[in-house]
């Protein structure tokens, strides 16, 4: 019963699409294949991208000291999750000068309308966790719910015979939570060439 | 399950001699004297280490005192991985004590994640528990407990309480019979000489040809340089709990009895000693 899986074959196919409508909206994603050292086959890979990101346009900016906006720089990974099938946001965000913003920071940087909802989860959402492969601390929101809130997402585009590229969908939901805009051209402009066989159902 | 349960508490109360020092660069109003502690190595560091805070408090000034952290040979120690892990992984064929030195200032960021308070270890512990269990049954062992049942595995870690953390945990460990195991095995390999942090796939404790997974089919498929070549002396020692188990020992056997409470089975790849 469960369309709303993610395998990891399928994780780099919507990755690959991505990157492709990435290309021509040039918004800085990449793929990046991680050295696995000793010998392990080398198939863990992310997709990265910098956005500069400056928060003193938006309303509700990060404001650190107070009546002050800064420049940020956030840098976001979507890794594959083999544990939960789904993909996973990893990100990290500095001040210009270096500094890494603490968790606290990052939590007065959504959007309250997010940060509640968030915040009432059992496991908190937002946690500072060690990035599974570059070993440094990154925030992460967690991928516990994902099959969740994907799995109406898939049934109607599989409803609607609508091809459906699972990262993008995903991406334009958890994002914007921490300051990540999908731009609507993905959805609008460009539409993937291939359905993709992660909507059928079991 | 567990037929085996002094493996169980053998593992539950392995513990490392250990000194702790204060980092020569530290501001102390007194010379600080070292302390030592018995470490449990299925806790956390930061769980189990407020008597050395409290120790070296007394010796420094409240400004001069940020976040403790720990050092072992100019290495950051993670505290979420479990102590035993850190251990084997670092220092496993050097002489007891356990040497760390204590830093309170300049906390390294980009290699350690932040613990302000035991809530943090409580969450990281309990992420880890439910990833086990997608793992090993998607989910659903650990979505049918109640919030309670979940409180009663970490203050079984927290206040070291073997038959507490076990009377819950033991359901964390079952399977039908008709599978012979657990849907994956969760496991995570680490190696100090790799730029990942660790290797964590999928892998399953029986074949498609229902053939019993060994430690050793897991380490061909994972990690075949670990494995020792015929006729060649043995470069690496696979280290779980501190001692090498043979590489015939069925997979399934070593989740249910070598895993950590956070339900993964940690295996450490270190180079075999050259004395």
């Amino acid at each position: 019963m469960s369309s709303s899986v993610l395998d990891e074959q399928n994780f780099h196919h919507c990755c690959q699409l991505l990157l492709q409508q990435s290309e021509q909206l040039k918004d800085g994603w990449s793929w990046e294949a991680v050295q696995s050292g000793l010998a392990a086959p080398v198939d863990a890979d992310s997709i990265e991208g910098d956005i500069d990101d400056k928060e003193g346009e938006d309303e509700g900016a990060c404001t650190v000291s107070e009546g002050s906006s800064q420049v940020l720089q956030y840098e976001y990974h979507i890794v594959y999750s083999c544990s939960y099938c789904t993909p996973v946001l990893y990100f990290r965000a500095f001040t210009l000068e270096g500094k890494s913003l603490s968790l606290e920071e990052v939590w007065s940087s959504v959007h309250p309308n997010f940060r509640l909802r968030l915040q009432n989860s059992p496991l908190n959402t937002i946690t500072l966790q060690e990035h599974p492969l570059l070993g440094q601390p990154f925030f992460m929101i967690h991928p516990c719910r994902t099959e969740q809130f994907m799995r109406p997402v898939l049934q109607a585009a599989q409803d609607q015979h609508r091809p459906v590229n699972y990262v993008l969908s995903w991406l334009s939901v958890v994002g914007p939570m921490v300051g990540l805009d999908v731009p609507l051209k993905y959805s609008t402009q460009l539409h993937p060439t291939a359905s993709l066989s992660s909507t059928k159902p079991d | 399950m567990a037929d085996d349960k002094d493996v169980l508490r053998d593992v539950w109360f392995g513990r490392i001699p250990t000194c702790f020092t204060l980092n020569q660069d530290e501001v102390t109003e007194r010379e600080a004297e070292p302390y030592y502690l018995l470490l449990p190595r299925v806790s956390y560091l930061t769980l189990v280490t407020d008597k050395v805070k409290k120790h070296f408090l007394k010796v420094m000034k409240a400004e001069d005192v940020e976040e403790m952290w720990f050092e072992y040979e100019g290495t950051p120690l993670k505290w979420h991985y479990p102590i035993g892990v850190l251990f084997d992984l670092h220092a496993s064929n050097t002489v007891l004590p356990w040497s760390i030195t204590v830093h309170f200032k300049n906390f390294p960021d980009r290699d350690l994640l932040h613990c302000p308070s035991s809530s943090i270890v409580e969450a990281h512990f309990m992420s880890s528990i439910k990833e086990a269990d997608a793992l090993k049954h998607k989910s659903q062992v650990v979505n049918d407990m109640q919030k309670k049942d979940h409180k009663q595995l970490w203050m079984g870690l927290q206040n070291d309480k073997f038959d507490q953390f076990w009377a819950m945990n033991r359901k964390l460990m079952e399977y039908s019979t008709e599978d012979g195991g657990f849907r994956y095995i969760p496991f995570r390999i680490y190696q100090t000489m790799s730029d990942r942090p660790f290797i964590q796939k999928l892998f399953r404790p029986v074949s498609p040809d229902g053939n019993v997974h060994t430690l050793g089919d897991l380490l061909k498929e994972m990690d075949p340089t670990a494995l020792p070549n015929d006729g060649e002396p043995k470069r690496y020692q696979v280290v779980i709990h501190g001692i090498e188990p043979l590489l015939e020992t069925p997979l399934q056997w070593l989740s249910e009895h070598l895993s950590h409470p956070d339900n993964f089975l940690h295996i450490c790849i270190i180079p075999t000693p050259t004395d």
